[in-house]
This record gives structure tokens, sequence and C-alpha cells, in this order.
């Protein structure tokens, strides 16, 4: 008779891959459930935070399995969340067995992202601009946001190698995205230094994780929204503060603009 | 006025479309949703726009934008067999108060508490108003879908 525990690699792996890419609480849990009573698991029960995921099923021989499963990277790539859930369906629907099942998601974990770095900073630059519009910007104004969004998606890229915590790089960039324009201004009279400024802190800005930490704690998952409600916070805050001290910085340079 | 109505509409449609086209790729949403996607986020962005000019009030037009584009984003990823997530996330990007939530942040740090703290109230009521939205707009999808399969069931029965 086969081992039930090797049913639990990749309902670990299956919720990890989840939370890690940005999914939301309610589908790690429901897609380790889905997947767990589909392969014949009885008592599937998991529980899963923005840190960490806890499994537990019995077995066809009637043993409780149980393993936690720490999260310790978090991103965005809606690809892989779908791919899982894709997998999931799989196994749901077509039988899809246990060894296969994993060795799909083992190659969802390994491949590269969909989109590349260059990429990234055209994306980035592209939302800029559209975001300075929307705030009411003119042609100057998309043209300084569609450059400096460029450049504050490149210089994580560029201090990759300095292995730099994401917070620290989210203050580097906000004091670049802020800097930039005011200096812009400064020198050509050119834009509207609030409005470019606006539109590069943009895709650095949590709202939208804010909105999923709100829509978490009304599905009833409070730990998952108190958590990523703080990250949120913590997130606008260095955003602030990095703005604050480009603004205080530019200000002793030149005795000029404020925010 | 109509004319200043429409090309502002407009505006805000190609704005909307292009930060949340930015942003699926920063997402890194599949391929095939970035279109879609980037499109139902500028209708639901414009949407409130249209709304918010017409006198109803932010927290009322946030909400019918959310709503409208959480409704769209279910339709369009059934249609494409792609999770929800997607193009739920992407329908409300251009709505969310990242701005608000920064200013709130800068003008305490300043010192100027009462801008503060007004500040962050709308940003927080913002927050509340789309992830209402999106609940009702999921509760509204899934009772229309119902109410069709319901419908189709009496005719699959005549034909046994």
């Amino acid at each position: 008779m086969k081992d039930d525990s090797r049913y639990m690699a990749p309902l670990q792996l299956a919720g990890r891959l989840i939370m890690e890419c940005g999914g939301e609480t309610y589908r790690v849990e429901e897609t380790i459930t889905r997947m767990g009573r589909a392969f014949g698991l009885k008592d599937v029960e998991s529980f899963a935070v923005p840190s960490g995921i806890f499994i537990s099923y019995r077995g066809q021989d009637g043993d409780l399995q149980t393993a936690v499963k720490r999260v310790r990277r978090s991103g965005t790539d809606l690809t892989r969340v779908d791919e899982v859930n894709a997998v999931s369906r799989q196994v749901e629907a077509e039988g899809l067995s246990c060894e296969d099942a994993m060795a799909r998601l083992e190659e969802i974990a390994r491949r590269k992202p969909l989109i590349s770095q260059r990429m990234l900073v055209v994306a980035a630059a592209v939302s800029s601009g559209g975001w300075a519009m929307l705030f009411g910007g003119q042609g100057w104004d998309f043209a300084c946001g569609v450059a400096v969004g460029a450049l504050v998606q490149l210089l994580p890229q560029l201090l990759s190698r300095f292995h730099m915590q994401a917070l620290v790089s989210t203050l580097l960039g906000s004091f670049v995205a802020a800097l930039l324009p005011m200096a812009f201004h400064h020198l050509t009279g050119l834009g509207t230094v609030d409005v470019i400024v606006a539109g590069t802190l943009m895709p650095m800005l949590p709202g939208l994780a804010m909105t999923n930490a709100v829509q978490d704690t009304m599905r009833g998952d409070m730990v998952s929204g108190l958590s990523h409600g703080v990250s949120a916070v913590l997130t606008a805050v260095l955003v602030a503060g990095g703005a604050l001290m480009a603004a205080s910085l530019f200000s002793l340079l030149t005795g000029g603009a404020a925010l | 006025m109509m004319t200043t109505m429409l090309l502002g509409t407009a505006r805000m449609f190609i704005s909307a479309f292009l930060g949340t086209l930015g942003f699926a790729l920063l997402l890194h949403a599949p391929r095939r949703a970035w279109l879609p996607a980037s499109v139902i986020g500028a209708m639901a962005y414009a949407l409130y726009w249209v709304l918010e000019q017409a006198g109803l009030g932010m927290p009322a037009s946030i909400f019918i934008g959310a709503l409208a584009g959480s409704m769209l984003a279910q339709g369009c990823a059934r249609k494409m067999r792609m999770i929800a997530t997607i193009f739920i996330t992407l329908s409300i990007v251009a709505m969310v108060p990242g701005l608000g939530l920064y200013r709130c942040i800068a003008l305490l740090a300043q010192g100027e508490n009462a801008a503060g703290v007004r500040t962050g109230v709308q940003a927080m009521t913002t927050i509340v108003m789309i992830a209402l939205g999106l609940g009702v707009g999921s509760f509204l999808f899934r009772a229309v879908m119902g109410m069709r399969h319901s419908v189709r069931r009496p005719a699959d029965q005549e034909g046994r």
C-alpha cells in the first residue's frame, strides 16, 4: 500500500505557490482542500496566513498527517496563480495523479517569469505615463512620467547585486520618483510636479494591497486581512518617507518647491 | 457641455487603459488577458468618473464602478476560462486610492494632522466602497448565473 504522506508535497507546493504569487487566502485553502479530496483523502483541512500554511488530512489508513509550510517570499505573478488553479482543476475533473500533479507544479515553480525585466521597465513607463494623464497631466507630464517610471523600475534591477531588501528598494524608488520630476521642472519649467510624482508613485503604492486586506477581512480571514493591512500601511509610510526626503533635499539645495 | 463630457470621458478611458495595461504586465498577468482586462479596468474607471461628474458623489460612484467592473471581470474570466482574480484585480486598479494613502501619510508627517486625517478617511472610504462593490458584484453575478441555469432546466427536462 502506498504511503499517504506523499500527498502532502503537492498540496504544500500548490498552496505555497498561490500565496507567494499574490493569490487570495481563501484560494489557497480552497485549492488545498479540493485537491486533497480529489486525491481521496479524508478530513482535509488547511489554514493559510501570508507567512505560512498549515495542512492536515486523514489518509486511506486512517492516520492523521499534518504539516506546516513556511512562506518566505511575496510578490505577484497572476499567471502562476492561474496555472496552479488549472492543475487543481485537472486533479479534480480529470483525476490527475499525485505524481503528475507534483511534476506540473514543480515545472510551474521552476520556469522563468513570463515578463522579462526589460518588459517590466516598459510596463512601468507606460503605467506611470498613463497615471500622470489620469491625474490631469498634459504632454510633458506624460513624457516625464514615462521616463521617470522607467528609471524607477530599472533601479532595483541595477542594484540587485547588493541584495537589497524590498522595503529599502521601495524607499529608494520613491525618493528617485519624487526628486527627478522636481529637478526636471526646476531646470526646464515644464510639467506639473505633483501630477508627475503621483503618476510615478502609483505602481509602488499599496492601494491594491489595502483593498485585498479589506476583502480578506470581510471574508473572515482576519489574520490575513490584518497582516496585509499592516504591510500596506508600512509600504505607504516608506513611499511617503522617500518622497518627503526628496522634497526636503530639493528644498535644501534650491530653496524651492515643496511636494 | 456634452462635448466636454465626452472628451473628458475619452481621456479618462485612455489614461486608465494605459495605466491598467502597465499594471497587467507588472502583475505578470497572462498575455491573453492583457487587452480585455485593461479595457474592463478603463470602462470601470470611466463609469466612476462620469457618475462623479454627474454629481452622484465619490463613494456611490466608486461603488457602482467597482460593481460594474467586478461583474464584467467575472463574465470575462468565465468566457476565457481563467481565474477571476486576474480580471477583478485589474478592474479596480485605477480606482484604488494609493495616492490618497500616500498623501495621508505625507500630511501627517508634515504636521498637518487635520488634513492628513481627512485624506486618510477619504482613502479608507474609497477602499471600503471598492471592497463592497466587488462583494456585491460577485453575489449578483452568481445570482444571475444561477437564474440562467434554473431557466434552462425546464427545457432540458422537456427534451427527455
